[in-house]
């Protein structure tokens, strides 16, 4: 229509979009500009539609990112109106996006890591998992799994858990976590009380942990303020951006009692 | 060469977009997406006395066509906005409107004489439905948004709007209320009350239960209240309300309006204040206007 420059919002080129486990579904961007800029546990904030209905962008955690194909994939639960929206793109659909964005994951080289995530967490451990030497994963799905080949592939050990037993071990990942000292970092992303739990181990153990944190967002850029998180500083708290200050926090600053 | 430039009751806007208090932040995030000097002012989030932590999450519930929100005017407070925000947004040649809001009038009082003409206007918020003191409370009677108005005024060093609220059953007497007290212009509207109730946990999707509605699901009402305001007072009016598009800001402007804010907008598309700049000017040339003030008001019957 007019001539407004966009040198933030992205228009990418779906190369494929399908479901991979029960409500979960992948989808493969083509954009290289974002495959570029990427770091594991950033987001993409995707308009799921040309229409007002959905209104809001959805933010979506990126899985992989190839940098030598120009190309990213996400994975998301289908929730709600925006996420089955999602699954109606079709390969070759232009779909538009801001980011990446947020801070994403720190890496130290040289350090024992290990993944602990739960369901749709799962997904921002992936692209981390493969860019560390030495990790090890611990996953908890409720029933069906997905990615545990390309898992397979990126880390030393890999430790599986099923709420209902179909895959590994019968209940809840965090059971499956021996001897949480032999590692120096872990990554946590997934349901509060898993989250929580693999906190309160790390700590048990000192060991460090950081953790990937889910609100409801609005811009997603941090000019809004609606995806608040309390973060422990010193004695007091104050709510911080999940967006613009996180996803990724260091978990001893997250208060998961609030 | 098309006029774009607006004053609003002392504020020169060098075109008539502005965008809209609590959807910019302090300006810093959209920087990164564009020159800010392009936009004829920035209303900054909501500022408060003493700093806010704001309310609990869940803030946010989307609802057709637009949003609830609850943040609950989270702000650094006004002292902090002068020493650590303001000179970033000075870098940039754009009007500064300051929107203060407090628990009672003293507190607005003493928010307009620390700001003095560090701002080149202030945006009165007596309109906000997220906090329990204040806030809206001063909005919705006529004697209240008179005495408010009155008071803060005596303390401005820089041109006063007034933000009224839609939670009301008159817009008009409360306009006029504020005219009477000395506001130097008006801006319509701030978010309507709603609510929104999640089936499956049958819980309030908000924390705080209830919330301001914005987007475009409110754009006929504040259309509608625009239009009526700008046929009752004889001050410049800023229109808001679900603008999404330049069609948008036009019907606007139609009302009645002289500038329009853009405001939930911003979050779906973080470019929308220029798009809609440059097809408000292209709508301009197309009609062979030429000046924006033509525009204003043009409703045909």
């Amino acid at each position: 229509m007019v001539g407004v420059e966009k040198t933030m919002q992205h228009v990418g080129k779906v190369l494929q979009n399908i479901g991979i486990c029960e409500n979960v579904y992948e989808i493969l961007i083509e954009c290289p500009k974002i495959a570029e800029e990427s770091k594991p546990g950033q987001f993409l904030h995707i308009k799921v539609n040309k229409g007002i209905d959905p209104l809001l962008r959805r933010p979506i955690s990126i899985s992989r990112i190839n940098r030598d194909e120009g190309s990213i994939s996400l994975i998301y639960q289908v929730i709600g109106k925006g996420t089955k929206e999602m699954t109606g793109f079709r390969q070759g659909d232009d779909i538009d996006i801001i980011g990446p964005l947020g801070n994403g994951f720190s890496i130290f080289t040289g350090s024992k890591c290990a993944v602990v995530g739960g369901g749709i967490g799962i997904a921002p451990l992936l692209e981390l998992a493969s860019c560390i030497s030495d990790c090890d994963a611990y996953l908890g799905f409720k029933c069906s799994t997905f990615k545990l080949g390309e898992y397979k592939a990126a880390c030393r050990e890999l430790h599986i858990a099923t709420e209902d037993g179909s895959v590994g071990s019968m209940g809840y990942v965090t059971d499956l976590i021996k001897n949480i000292n032999r590692y120096d970092i872990i990554y946590t992303c997934g349901p509060k009380p898993m989250m929580k739990k693999v906190k309160e181990l790390c700590e048990k153990s000192s060991v460090k942990c950081f953790v990937s944190l889910e609100e409801r967002m609005g811009c997603g850029v941090g000019a809004c303020l609606v995806c608040a998180c309390r973060i422990k500083e010193g004695d007091t708290w104050h709510y911080k951006k999940v967006c613009a200050d996180g996803p990724v926090f260091e978990a001893g600053e997250v208060d998961f009692d609030d | 060469m098309i006029n774009m430039k607006v004053d609003i009751g002392g504020i020169k806007l060098k075109n008539p977009v502005v965008t809209a208090s609590g959807t910019f932040g302090f300006g810093r995030e959209y920087a990164e997406f564009y020159d800010l000097s392009k936009l004829g002012g920035i209303v900054v989030k909501g500022l408060t006395l003493e700093p806010r932590e704001g309310n609990k999450p869940p803030r946010i519930a989307e609802t057709p066509a637009g949003i609830l929100n609850s943040v609950g005017l989270q702000n650094p407070g006004v002292d902090c906005f002068i020493k650590e925000e303001l000179p970033f947004l000075r870098r940039y040649d754009v009007a500064i409107i300051a929107n203060i809001a407090g628990n009672t009038v003293e507190d607005y009082c003493r928010m307009a004489e620390r700001l003095g003409s560090h701002a080149d206007g202030i945006e009165l918020n007596i309109s906000c439905p997220n906090v329990k003191e204040g806030g809206i409370s001063f909005g919705t009677k006529s004697d209240s948004v008179h005495n408010i108005t009155r008071r803060v005024k005596e303390y401005c060093e820089v041109p006063l709007i007034v933000k009224l609220s839609p939670n009301v059953t008159d817009i008009v007497e409360i306009a006029g209320a504020a005219e009477e007290g000395g506001a130097d212009a008006i801006s319509l509207i701030n978010t309507m009350l709603g609510m929104s109730i999640d089936i499956n946990t049958r819980k309030p999707v908000l924390a705080n239960m209830v919330g301001g509605l914005s987007g475009p699901a409110v754009k006929p009402v504040a259309v509608r209240m625009v239009w009526q305001v700008a046929g009752s007072v004889n001050i410049p009016i800023i229109g808001m309300g679900g603008i999404s598009c330049w069609q948008d800001a036009v019907e606007f402007i139609l009302a009645g309006a002289d500038a329009v804010a853009i405001g939930t907008a911003n979050f779906t598309n973080p470019y929308a204040p220029l798009e809609i700049l440059e097809g408000l000017k292209k709508y301009l040339i197309e009609n062979k206007f030429i000046g924006i003030n033509e525009l204003k008001g043009r409703i045909e019957y």
